[in-house]
């Protein structure tokens, strides 16, 4: 579980564990810089070189010890921090009694060298782009009071890097606390919908039980209860397709499959009622989205069909199969049936309701529909939609 | 024996069916006290609720096979969850019915379970064809194992689930009615097979000594 309080801060600390080993890194890198500077660069430029080792011995003694401090993030204080400019501040005017007075105007390195960007990037760092500025404005007026305006216009550029420096640690290192909330904030939404979900559905089941022992006692009671009891039925029926298609579309996000391909036994066990039954496979059934949404038109076209020709009491059964090479979608019911003939009739006088909406919607997607009609034993139609076959006809119709 | 964690659907199974001349031995509130109480009580038709607090439908129905392998397993569903529906009947369900269905369904159920034959809804029916053939599809572990449907079976199979009658059936197909039903029962037994195979395979890969009885060897 992920404590509330404190988040921001916690965030911020973990999502800038990278900078701070680089500032590691940089301070050491700079220490190797500001020896090689003073063994053979400048060595020319120091009036007293074995001091000039003695505050390279500090600045790594400096450097090491900074790094263990930082190392943990509740050691990571103001005073540490401040305690740090002060000493590399120090350092830095250290150069005045290290070189011949005429170098610092002539634009030569302080001993410090790259070194003094250190605490200007921990305090960007730690607190933002203001603190990395002030820092490095602090650093730059050591910087000045140690040239002495005589070789400003030389020291310019290093002064404006080192602001450069201090506002873009900080500007990052705040970005980077901010994504880190942010993906905490996702997190626990995530995890509070995973519970609610499953809350949800025990509360569906206990509703579904309730509403099935109405429907029984309403049956056996009879009279004004038998119509509550069915009214009960048809709820029942209802929120049994809503909790059969939703977690149909939780299970397909879990495994997507190819993009582009929808788990289809969400939208048909959406048709399911008290009259109808919608059977489908436990495994998803996965057509191309755009098939998909044809496919279910034409199986409530049928059942419409149904309604219309057997009447509302009519029982319709939907079977959805997954075979190797295609999606097969029966639909039959027990009413009456359609008299030989009646059909091809139907067709051939124009009054396409059956034939044209169905066969037509299953040819547009590169499938078949066919009718069977047996009189007195109920009308079965069957969608068959091959794998592949819609994709191959959504691509022609792109092209076209 | 009525197991069931809804003390109104528990009693009200257990009336309905002691009205309709059944003796009803014992009723348990979750699977641990079914389990504990299944071996005394010696029933020959369990009427199971699949959502169950403290284990999975699935689990009790194994627990209870195993148990008392005579006892045939009747799964009750408010939801009618394929995946789980599918698991209790490959665990060794004998049927399964949603608790919606009428009483008449109901009790016409357990009378075809108490008898041995197997209780194919549509849903079941589509569910038990949509494994077998997952199970052809699945190339490896399936290879020589994967249990298969003779055309007949599947297209019996097919007819139930498209809610045609086993006498509806017969009458198409031009077969006895006993017929039909052996056709429906030999599927079934196919999957509870394979899934015992299984089982056996599993705990031998995996060096489980002494590999678990044969749950309902019957």
């Amino acid at each position: 579980m992920i404590i509330p309080g404190g988040r921001p801060q916690q965030a911020q600390r973990g999502s800038s564990e990278p900078l701070w080993r680089a500032i590691a890194v940089f301070r050491f890198a700079s220490v190797g810089y500001a020896a090689l500077r003073v063994a053979v660069i400048d060595r020319a430029d120091y009036s007293r070189p074995d001091w000039a080792w003695a505050v390279i011995a500090v600045m790594t003694a400096w450097t090491v010890a900074t790094t263990i401090a930082y190392a943990r993030p509740e050691r990571r204080t103001r005073t540490l921090l401040s305690v740090d400019l002060a000493v590399t501040a120090c350092l830095l005017l250290s150069t005045a009694a290290l070189q011949y007075p005429q170098a610092p105007r002539h634009g030569v390195t302080p001993v410090t060298a790259t070194w003094l960007a250190g605490p200007v990037l921990a305090w960007g760092v730690r607190y933002g782009r203001r603190a990395g500025a002030i820092a490095a404005l602090i650093m730059c007026g050591c910087d000045v009071a140690l040239v002495r305006g005589a070789a400003f216009g030389v020291a310019l550029n290093g002064l404006v890097l080192l602001l450069l420096a201090g506002v873009i640690v900080g500007h990052v290192a705040r970005l980077g606390a901010e994504v880190e909330a942010e993906r905490q904030r996702v997190i626990e939404v995530e995890a509070a919908s995973r519970e609610r979900e499953r809350l949800a559905r025990d509360i569906h089941d206990s509703v579904l039980q309730v509403l099935a022992m109405v429907q029984r006692r309403g049956a056996e009671a009879g009279g004004p209860a038998a119509e509550l009891g069915r009214l009960a039925g048809q709820q029942e029926a209802a929120l049994r397709a809503l909790v059969g298609s939703g977690s149909g579309e939780t299970a397909d996000d879990a495994a997507p499959g190819s993009p582009g391909n929808v788990d289809v036994r969400a939208m048909m066990l959406s048709a399911q009622t008290d009259r109808v039954t919608v059977s489908v496979p436990a495994q998803p059934v996965l057509v191309p989205t755009a098939a998909a949404g044809e496919l279910a038109s034409a199986m409530r076209a049928a059942l419409d069909n149904v309604r219309l020709h057997c009447g509302e009491r009519a029982r319709a059964w939907v079977l959805v199969e997954d075979e190797p090479d295609r999606v097969t979608v029966t639909i039959r019911d027990d009413g009456p049936g359609i008299p030989d003939g009646r059909l091809a009739e139907a067709a051939a006088a124009g009054r396409l309701g059956v034939s044209h909406s169905i066969s037509g919607r299953l040819r547009d997607l590169g499938g078949s529909a066919s009718i069977r009609s047996v009189p007195g034993d109920g009308t079965e139609v069957e969608l068959r939609l091959p794998h592949g076959a819609s994709a191959a006809v959504a691509r022609s119709a792109e092209r076209a | 024996m009525v197991v069931d964690d809804h003390p109104m659907w528990r009693d009200a199974v257990a009336r309905d069916l002691t009205e309709a001349g059944y003796d009803v031995v014992a009723t348990a509130a979750d699977g641990a006290q079914a389990l504990r109480v299944i071996g005394a009580a010696r029933p020959d038709v369990v009427v199971l609720d699949l959502q169950l607090p403290d284990t999975s439908g699935v689990d009790v129905t194994r627990g209870l096979r195993a148990a008392c392998p005579a006892a045939r397993v009747l799964v009750l569903s408010a939801s009618g969850e394929q995946q789980d529906v599918l698991d209790a009947v490959k665990a060794g369900a004998v049927g399964y019915l949603l608790k919606s269905a009428a009483l008449p369904d109901f009790l016409e159920a357990v009378r075809r379970t108490a008898e041995g034959d197997a209780v194919f809804t549509p849903g079941l029916a589509a569910l038990v064809l949509g494994e077998f053939r997952r199970l052809a599809s699945v190339p490896a572990a399936g290879g020589r194992d994967a249990p298969s449907l003779t055309e007949r079976e599947t297209e019996i199979l097919r007819m139930v689930a498209t809610g045609m009658s086993y006498k509806q059936i017969a009458t198409r197909l031009v077969l006895s009615h006993r017929t039909v039903q052996n056709h429906v029962q030999n599927s079934l037994g196919k999957l509870h097979l394979h899934n015992r195979v299984e089982l056996v395979r599993y705990a031998i890969e995996h060096g489980l000594a002494g590999a678990p009885e044969p749950g309902g060897s019957a």
